[in-house]
């Protein structure tokens, strides 16, 4: 019969040699090189689904999801220049 | 082979242990992050939250909180009892944070510079406004950590000394991570143009991969002490936390990615920041660096070169027991981490700044 604190001990043994046997795997050009390269040729497959559909939106004269968020992230900067005007102006009054 | 039921010292806790292990799916989440605060400006995502004192702050310099892009700010404000800021407060601290906020897609084109640049500097221009010294402490963490000192090595008015924990300057480590992102097979910019943002599940995905075995672990110390409530709270809020992530800003990922990790460009000096160049051999505010020794996500080496590269003459490095997450939240931290912070902090309320060489300490946990 085994107690539970020995029970722990060995667990934790155990989940240290694992978690060391396994860092040397995913480090492994082995593992680093196959797996690096389906993960790029997903996001690829994806960026490619992603552009037929907005050359669709586009030929119906509709705005794609690109455009919307370059439009939405030039609102983002033009918000950032009117604090940074704020705060000379701020910095001029006080000066 | 029979398993024995877990040790408890009393038939209670063996009882309490298996009422809260059958009830935990149930059991009430405890509310993070409920430290009062005003949030004092808004840009895009992200906000400056100021905790709100209830008698004036006994320190005049405030310090500003600056938490990694990819995880909630509430790391800081975990729970009652557990929240630095809250502690800080009661040291009578005058506390900022930044709260990152969640990016939307059109943040994809969020620069590195807007965000460690024009971000970073706005806050600490509005938390430093309080100061009569103009200035402001900063404490930063993880990411959030690297964000400062590429801030401070660009721009350094307004710092009047930088608390750094487990904070990545050099990339180049013998970690996963670093082996990952510097693998030719790694793409970044394919993930964004697929994305937008990096996606924080892809993220998340990473960081379980550097121990696998970790949730194994954290189910085994579950049981063991499901037994105390305490216990199982703060379980609860920082699993809550550490499910709670956000995506990476796409063009930012893949400078960060780029720059950091692929030319460790902030230890060769070749970092810039809105053109400006970042060199850590020009950070001369104060500085304290802590590493933890169990650290799995940035190796304690890594977090403490900045000490040994900045021209301050008042600098430290201290080396805590525990790892990433825990050595900052535990009840541990609020008798060792809290007041060691407290105290750089208050030593450099009026400047002085000393003349003591670089030190570093390896602090056995109390």
């Amino acid at each position: 019969m085994m107690t539970w604190d020995s029970w722990k001990k060995s667990f934790d043994v155990w989940e240290n040699e694992t978690a060391k046997f396994l860092e040397t795997w995913v480090k492994s050009p082995l593992v680093l090189g196959p797996s690096g390269m389906m993960l790029t040729q997903a996001m690829k497959a994806k960026a490619q689904y992603d552009k037929a559909l907005a050359q669709f939106w586009g030929s119906v004269g509709l705005p794609t999801k690109r455009d919307q968020e370059r439009t939405l992230h030039l609102l983002n900067k033009l918000e950032s220049r009117l604090l940074d005007l704020e705060e000379q102006l701020e910095e001029q009054q006080k000066a | 082979m029979m398993l024995r039921v877990p040790q408890c010292n009393m038939p209670e806790q063996a009882f309490s242990r298996i009422k809260n292990l059958l009830g935990l799916a149930a059991r009430k989440r405890p509310e993070v992050g409920v430290t009062p605060a005003d949030v004092v400006h808004r840009e895009n995502k992200w906000s400056l939250l100021h905790y709100r004192r209830a008698t004036p702050a006994r320190y005049k310099t405030p310090i500003l909180f600056v938490p990694s892009l990819i995880n909630r700010h509430y790391v800081m404000d975990l729970v009652p009892g557990k929240s630095m800021a809250e502690w800080l407060l009661a040291q009578g601290h005058d506390v900022y944070c930044i709260d990152w906020g969640t990016p939307g897609d059109e943040d994809r084109y969020l620069s590195f510079d807007s965000i460690c640049d024009k971000y970073l500097g706005r806050a600490l221009r509005i938390a430093a406004k309080s100061s009569p010294r103009g200035q402001a402490h900063v404490l930063g963490y993880c990411l959030g950590g690297t964000l400062a000192v590429i801030h401070a090595a660009a721009h350094q008015e307004k710092i009047a000394s930088m608390a750094l924990l487990a904070a990545p300057v050099s990339f180049k480590d013998e970690g996963p991570l670093a082996a990952w992102t510097q693998s030719p097979d790694f793409d970044p910019e394919a993930i964004t143009r697929a994305w937008g943002n990096a996606p924080w599940p892809l993220l998340q995905s990473a960081f379980h991969m550097l121990r696998p075995t970790l949730n194994l672990a954290k189910a085994m110390h579950l049981v063991d002490r499901a037994w105390n409530d305490e216990f199982l709270d703060g379980f609860l809020a920082v699993e809550t936390w550490g499910n709670d992530n956000v995506s990476f800003p796409g063009a930012a990922f893949v400078r960060y990615i780029e720059d950091l990790y692929r030319k460790d460009a902030l230890v060769n000096g070749d970092m810039t920041l809105s053109g400006k160049p970042a060199k850590l051999e020009s950070i001369a505010c104060p500085l304290l660096a802590v590493t933890f020794e169990h650290d799995n996500i940035v190796p304690w080496r890594s977090a403490a070169l900045v000490v040994d590269r900045v021209a301050s003459t008042d600098k430290t490095h201290v080396k805590l027991p525990g790892g990433h997450v825990g050595a900052v939240v535990s009840k541990s931290a609020s008798k060792g981490l809290w007041p060691m912070l407290s105290k750089f902090f208050v030593d450099h309320e009026a400047r002085g700044v000393k003349t003591r060489g670089a030190r570093s300490a390896n602090v056995a946990r109390r």
